[in-house]
């Protein structure tokens, strides 16, 4: 292992003393370690604790139903709905890194696209509860499916909500199978390397029989292509559909064309964010500096600016469309929105997500870790800021003014999205605890690659 | 079974018993938990002879009360007229301060679940207030007492009886020294017989008649004018032009249904012939002053000023009436000239909270403007008081019984521990009674502070009679056995008069046969079954006008703050409290709900630095209250409005504890000083932004008569554009509703026959702070122009049933969709409570069920609508254009094989006003399709394209054109 103390934007994808077979052996030697590290029991700890929250916040909910929320008549979706945009978010973010450039065939996404996976993993796990969570009758979900019955109900096509619904399902079973398409070699890996009859049976169970051969790694690149080939419109889908929950309503603040390709810029950003938190700390603790390199803080970084740019100019074509409609219901709305009682929630989206990444325009600071972290804190909270003022801050002021209202979360709301941030970390650590952290089989083939091509070096 | 081995020697009644079946054991045990014991453990002799007493004993007890033993005969033959889920109907009336507002209950299989208007009683007109639309909750009300008790301890009827029959002799030994009886206003025939059979067999009792929403000063100003107590009664169809000061006629006048009904009927251009000009000048906001022409605020001394004035400027000998004449505004002039210009069509009317003199003075005014006969009648008094020789006021009595001249107290269904005024020292004096009787629904203040409390029968359960504000009568029938045991007024004076007094129903009996004559029997049913007493209504009477009518001088005092005490518009004088409808009823311009806050001028709020919430101490002489405050838009500066009726102590366990007593301060004409106090209180309002905005067109479209005049459909919706795909439903009938919003008064009436007809939860105030309310059907309150004397309009909004409605597109499981005839129906039972469809909703009409609010109501569940599903946690709800009353018209139509008829909702029902049409949109004859060829017809938020089956007829209202709608005359 080598590399410089400081990420510089001019170290290489991989550093040159990495071999295959030194790659292999440490990435699997973490998997296969046989005592967590301390650091990763000070995580994990409080993590799970989260976790459990969420276990009494649902328990609770079933038991009392979502009165126990802050929702209100006007604002009858709260931090359910813009939680669950904002998981699903993060998770597309992770998608699109692991499937779009993989497509792209990009050297830096290798090694960081197990991370990626992850996060799409578990952001989608924490996204896909809220739905259920947030009915009134969570315990009828399954209507939603189109299933036979005795009175010939279905469900309702028109609805943008019942779209979403297979949008998620969707997505959810196929991030599940792309994650571990991807891990099933790696697997066979750790399998092999296994000093423990457990192990070697567990991973092997999961391995489901790799053993390496020519076939088998041909089928695997096909099937793993021709899933990123799915993924990608999927992610893209997903975060449109999303959108479109809020777009197909004639509610005020969200009746907007604009908001598909406006999701998705939003899914960019918080993903790429989400990303950079994991990849910074996880390079260190697990000594993968030669294979994480500053080189990859700086593309990741220029990506975070690139989503804020087109994300802002969406805020702009918001503005724009609000006041050129003319509609006097929306004029209103956007007026409390940019100076009313929710004032800090617009002016925070737009500083945290707009303002703050211009810091990236630096080649400096893309490689200075705590100003990275710091802008993607920022945007990670800015997000969430946007989702609460689309969700929140359009209901509150219906066209009628008779009926505008207010909406805070309660005790149960926060539990209830901290339990899910429990639940997606519990995730992420378990994942770098026992699953190899890095695509081997495809860092392998870089590596084979970089012997060849010299452009893999990095820039100069 | 297992083998049949009873216990040797051991009793038994059936075979399972004797067999000790497992089975049935555990039935038994479940049916009577102690049975279970007494068949476990053996019985021996002692045991048994304890039980036997035991049993003996409640035998005993249970024949005390024979009552009603006679009438229970088990149903084996269905009775006759009542069928199985078919509504049956019987009028009775409901008594409010003493007067009469015919009512007709519904009942379902023989229990009441709904009140409604009876079209044939004067005071009602088919019509009702909330206050008797929500009786429904108080005879099923859980708080009203069971039994008897003495001094706090349960006792039984026979011990009442026992000691009214010591009291008897005692009481006849001195006449009746040291007795008094205390009512409410009475009105009735019969139990004025009985308490003046009681006065006369008693000489030295005397009789106190206690109303804490008094109308004492009309009554004065009667006799000051007329020179004997008379009634006026208004005829609002007749009047082009109207006066109000400070009034009542919309909102406690005892003939305000009837008025409400003449008034609306002046208000819309399109078709009434012409409109009338009201002027309202109040000093605090009221719902005649909400949809006058002209609103004029002025404080309460300005109001007496204002009256000198007109008598200046209308009397032909106005030389005679108090002070010089003030100077006149510009708009006092206008309106006298329009006074002066609409002889014999124009009246003044004064509320009854203000003094005497003013009523006088208007009386003089009417007669001079040539009214009577056309715009009022004079009749005699529905309410007159007690013989002047055994009358006393309350003030007197407090005074007697503080002294010890009380030996005996009966109060009847009056609660003046909590009502009377705190300087006449009632409250402490009713300990020193010896002997105090109070019947009361429920262990009031004033019933657990007294010696004795007697239960008393809700009006339902009981015969008795009252009059309405025009005199006619109506006999009160029971609509139920007593649910909760218990006695009526008419029982209770019967035991001061013998042993073994006639029952109620015999006692009403004998008063309408005077009056039915031969013909009793037939008079009798007929006048049971149409709910009025035929004949009855007061004669108008040729009583002239004295000359020295109101030439009292009006003594001004102008004082810096004044505090009006009023009725609440939900509460009445308290007497409501208990029930959660009326807590939960938004009141009519605040929209605040379980709460009274102190009304106060925006004026005053500034000066004082006061907000909504803040706490502030309101001192009169030397009591004071510590109150959260209310800004109230169009209220005078110099006075404060405080509302009676809450911060009960003892009202039960829905109405204790909200909201402030301002009982205490009343009666007292001290210097009154108001002072912020650190704290806020959360005040409940369902409009949860008190904002003036200028209301937008598209929501509510309002106009002069002059606009209106020059361009009829001034307020008409832009002709729609072809549509390129558009359903017809197909169904034979297309519902749709109109609402006149020139006839909406406020008055919440819908509200609460949704609330009953609909089976809507009541949610409690931490709900309704957190905005959850659950009316279906709410009324929009508008204000335009300045805070000090704005406009304000009513806008009643339910679910507008969108011929293209945003709500049926987004509910992923198809839970709301269209019917056939245009309905837009909400499939409880498929609701997974996504509530996209809410959100979706530009008109906010759809209700959630955040909680299982329907499981916390505090009523039987027998008092629920049968017709309407009761909604579970977790789902979505809203108007549904009263389906169950479709269906039914449906079956009926399909039974006869006609096509459907007319179908009236509940709010419709209920409406004073009529301001409220539905109906089948494809009969051209039908009132809605004809109310929607008005000029004036209007769809709220018609660019959403939603194309809404309920529509509005703007409002137009008809100003002077000389001067402005509203103003604040400050003047003094």
């Amino acid at each position: 292992m080598s590399g410089p103390a400081a990420p510089r934007s001019d170290e290489p994808v991989i550093y040159p003393e990495v071999s295959m077979a030194s790659l292999t052996d440490r990435v699997c030697a973490l998997a296969l370690r046989e005592r967590a590290p301390l650091w990763w029991w000070i995580a994990f700890v409080p993590s799970l604790a989260l976790a459990l929250l969420l276990v009494v916040a649902t328990g609770y909910l079933f038991y009392a139903g979502v009165g126990i929320w802050g929702i209100d008549w006007p604002v009858m979706w709260g931090f359910a709905i813009l939680s669950y945009v904002w998981w699903i978010a993060i998770a597309s973010g992770g998608t699109i890194i692991s499937a779009l450039f993989f497509l792209m065939d990009v050297d830096w996404r290798t090694s960081i696209n197990r991370i990626a996976e992850s996060m799409m993993l578990f952001g989608a796990a924490a996204a896909g509860i809220y739905p259920i969570l947030h009915l009134g009758r969570p315990w009828l979900a399954y209507w939603l499916f189109f299933y036979p019955n005795t009175m010939t109900l279905w469900a309702q096509f028109r609805s943008p909500l019942l779209w979403d619904f297979w949008a998620l399902m969707t997505y959810v079973f196929s991030s599940v199978l792309f994650w571990y398409m991807g891990l099933i070699p790696d697997l066979a890996s750790a399998r092999d390397r296994a000093t423990t009859r457990t192990r070697q049976r567990l991973y092997g169970i999961f391995a489901c029989g790799f053993r390496g051969s020519r076939d088998q790694w041909r089928h695997h690149r096909a099937t793993y292509g021709v899933m990123a080939a799915i993924m990608a419109p999927v992610v893209v889908s997903i975060h449109s559909i999303v959108g479109l929950d809020f777009a197909g309503g004639a509610t005020t603040g969200w009746h907007s064309t604009e908001f598909p390709p406006f999701f998705v810029f939003g899914a960019l950003l918080s993903g790429f964010a989400i990303v950079l938190l994991l990849v910074i700390p996880l390079r260190r603790l697990l000594a993968l500096t030669d294979i994480m390199t500053g080189r990859h803080l700086d593309v990741l970084c220029k990506l975070l600016l690139m989503s804020s740019l087109l994300l802002t100019y969406a805020y702009l074509m918001d503005a724009f469309t609000t006041f050129y409609g003319g509609d006097r219901a929306e004029r209103e709305m956007f007026m409390v929105r940019v100076a009313g009682a929710y004032v800090p929630v617009y002016w925070g989206a737009i500083v945290l997500n707009c303002v703050l990444p211009q810091l990236l325009w630096i080649r400096k600071l893309r490689t200075c870790v705590p100003v990275i972290v710091l802008v993607c804190l920022g945007v990670v909270v800015g997000m969430w800021l946007e989702r609460y003022e689309i969700v929140v801050t359009s209901l509150h002021r219906p066209p009628l003014p008779s009926s505008w209202g207010n909406y805070h979360g309660t005790f149960w709301d926060w539990a209830t999205l901290l339990g899910t941030v429990g639940l997606f970390l519990s995730g992420i650590l378990l994942s770098v605890r026992f699953v190899p952290v890095v695509s081997m089989h495809e860092m392998r083939a870089l590596i084979a690659r970089r012997n060849t091509d010299k452009n893999l070096e990095g820039p100069r | 079974m297992p083998p049949l081995s009873p216990a040797a020697g051991s009793l038994w009644r059936s075979l399972e018993e004797a067999a000790r079946d497992p089975a049935f054991l555990a039935r038994a045990a479940q049916e009577f938990p102690g049975l279970t014991a007494s068949l476990e453990s053996g019985m021996d002799r002692r045991q048994l002879i304890r039980l036997m007493g035991a049993a003996l004993m409640m035998a005993a007890v249970a024949g005390c009360d024979s009552r009603f033993g006679a009438d229970l005969v088990p149903a084996v033959r269905m009775p006759p007229n009542i069928i199985p889920a078919l509504p049956n109907f019987y009028a009775t009336a409901h008594v409010l301060g003493g007067y009469a507002f015919g009512v007709v209950v519904k009942h379902v299989m023989g229990r009441p679940v709904q009140v409604q208007g009876n079209p044939h009683h004067p005071a009602s007109l088919g019509a009702l207030d909330v206050f008797a639309q929500a009786q429904l909750l108080d005879f099923y009300d859980p708080d009203r007492a069971a039994g008897v008790s003495v001094g706090g301890e349960p006792t039984d009827r026979q011990a009442l009886e026992t000691a009214l029959r010591d009291q008897r002799a005692q009481l006849a030994a001195k006449h009746g020294a040291g007795l008094r009886v205390l009512t409410g206003t009475v009105t009735s025939h019969t139990l004025r017989a009985r308490i003046e059979a009681l006065l006369a067999q008693y000489p030295n009792a005397r009789w106190t008649q206690w109303e804490p929403l008094s109308r004492a000063a009309p009554r004065r100003g009667a006799v000051l004018a007329y020179g004997r107590p008379v009634d006026v009664v208004a005829h609002l169809d007749a009047v082009d032009v109207l006066v109000s000061i400070d009034a009542d006629l919309l909102s406690t006048n005892p003939g305000r249904l009837h008025y409400a009904r003449d008034f609306a009927g002046r208000r819309n251009p399109a078709r009434a012939g012409s409109m009338s000009r009201v002027y309202a000048i109040e000093s605090t906001p009221t719902l005649l002053g909400s949809v006058a022409d002209h609103r004029i605020v002025a404080g309460p001394a300005r109001l007496q000023q204002i009256m000198t004035a007109l008598a200046h400027g209308l009397l032909p000998d106005p030389g005679a009436v108090s002070d010089p004449p003030p100077e006149r505004a510009a708009w006092l002039l206008a309106m006298i000239e329009d006074l002066r210009n609409a002889r014999g069509r124009a009246l003044v009317h004064v509320g009854a909270d203000q003094p005497a003199e003013l009523h006088a003075l208007a009386h003089r005014i009417n007669e001079a403007l040539g009214g009577r006969g056309k715009t009022f009648d004079v009749i005699d008094e529905v309410a007159p008081p007690a013989a002047q020789e055994q009358a006393q006021t309350l003030e007197d009595l407090s005074a007697d019984m503080r002294d010890g001249k009380v030996a005996h107290l009966l109060i009847l269904d009056s609660n003046p521990t909590l009502t009377a005024p705190a300087v006449w020292g009632f409250a402490d004096a009713l300990p020193r009674v010896p002997f105090s009787v109070a019947l009361a629904r429920s262990a009031d203040e004033t019933a657990s502070a007294a010696t004795w409390f007697v239960p008393q029968t809700h009006a339902w359960e009981t015969w008795s009679d009252a009059r309405a504000y025009d005199g006619s009568a109506t006999i009160l029938q029971p609509q139920a056995l007593p649910l909760y045991g218990g006695m009526s007024a008419h029982d209770l004076l019967g035991l001061y008069l013998t042993q073994e007094p006639t029952t109620a129903e015999e006692a009403v009996q004998a008063t309408w046969r005077l009056h039915f004559g031969a013909d009793f029997a037939a008079g009798w049913r007929s006048a049971l079954a149409t709910g009025v007493v035929p004949g009855t209504a007061s004669p108008s009477l040729d009583v002239p006008l004295l000359p020295t009518a109101g030439i009292e001088p009006l003594s001004v005092t102008v004082q810096k703050l004044t505090v009006l005490f009023r009725a609440d518009p939900s509460l009445w004088d308290g007497r409501y409290a208990n029930n959660p409808w009326l807590q939960e009823l938004p009141r009519p311009l605040t929209k605040l709900v379980w709460d009274n806050p102190l009304l106060i001028a925006p004026k005053l709020a500034q000066a004082l630095l006061l907000a909504n919430g803040d706490l502030a101490r309101l001192t009169v002489g030397d009591h004071s209250v510590v109150a959260p405050v209310w800004v109230m838009p169009g209220h005078a500066p110099d006075c404060v409005t405080a509302l009676l009726g809450s911060g009960r102590r003892a009202a039960g366990s829905i109405g204790n504890g909200h909201g402030v007593d301002f009982y205490p301060l009343t009666g007292s004409a001290d210097t009154v000083t108001l002072h912020k106090v650190p704290g806020r209180a959360a005040l409940a309002s369902t409009e949860h932004h008190n904002l003036l905005l200028e209301t937008p067109a598209e929501i509510l479209r309002h106009g002069t008569l002059a606009q209106f005049t020059a361009d009829p459909h001034f307020a008409a919706n832009a002709p729609t554009e072809p549509h390129l795909y558009r359903k017809e439903p197909p169904g034979p009938a297309a519902w749709g509703m109109s609402i006149d919003l020139n006839a909406c008064i406020g008055c919440n009436a819908c509200t609460i026959a949704c609330q009953a007809e609909n089976n809507i939860a009541v949610v409690g105030k931490d709900q309704v702070l957190a905005q959850r309310e659950m009316h279906w059907l709410r009324i929009d309150r508008y204000y335009s122009g300045e805070a000090e004397a704005p406009e304000s309009f009513f806008q009643p909004v339910m679910c507008m049933h969108c011929e293209e409605a945003p709500c049926e597109l987004v509910c992923p499981v198809g839970a709301t969709v269209h019917d056939a005839e245009g309905l837009n129906v909400m499939v409880y039972n498929r609701c997974v409570g996504t509530r996209f469809c809410s959100n979706n909703c530009p008109y906010k009409v759809r209700r959630f069920n955040f909680k299982g609010y329907a499981r916390q109501q505090p009523r039987p569940p027998q008092s629920w609508n049968p017709d309407v599903t009761v909604r579970a946690r977790g789902v979505m709800e809203k108007c549904t254009y009263c389906l169950q009353r479709i269906a039914e018209a449906r079956i009926e139509a399909d039974r006869d094989n006609r096509p459907v008829g007319a179908v009236q909702t509940a709010c419709q029902n209920a409406c004073p006003t009529q301001a409220i049409t539905f109906g089948n949109l494809n009969d051209p004859a039908s009132p809605v399709a004809q109310r929607k060829q008005s000029p004036l017809n209007f769809a709220m938020l018609e660019s959403q394209g939603t194309r809404p089956r309920t529509t509005y007829e703007a409002v137009v209202r008809n100003p002077h054109p000389a001067i402005p709608a509203t103003l604040l005359d400050e003047s003094s």
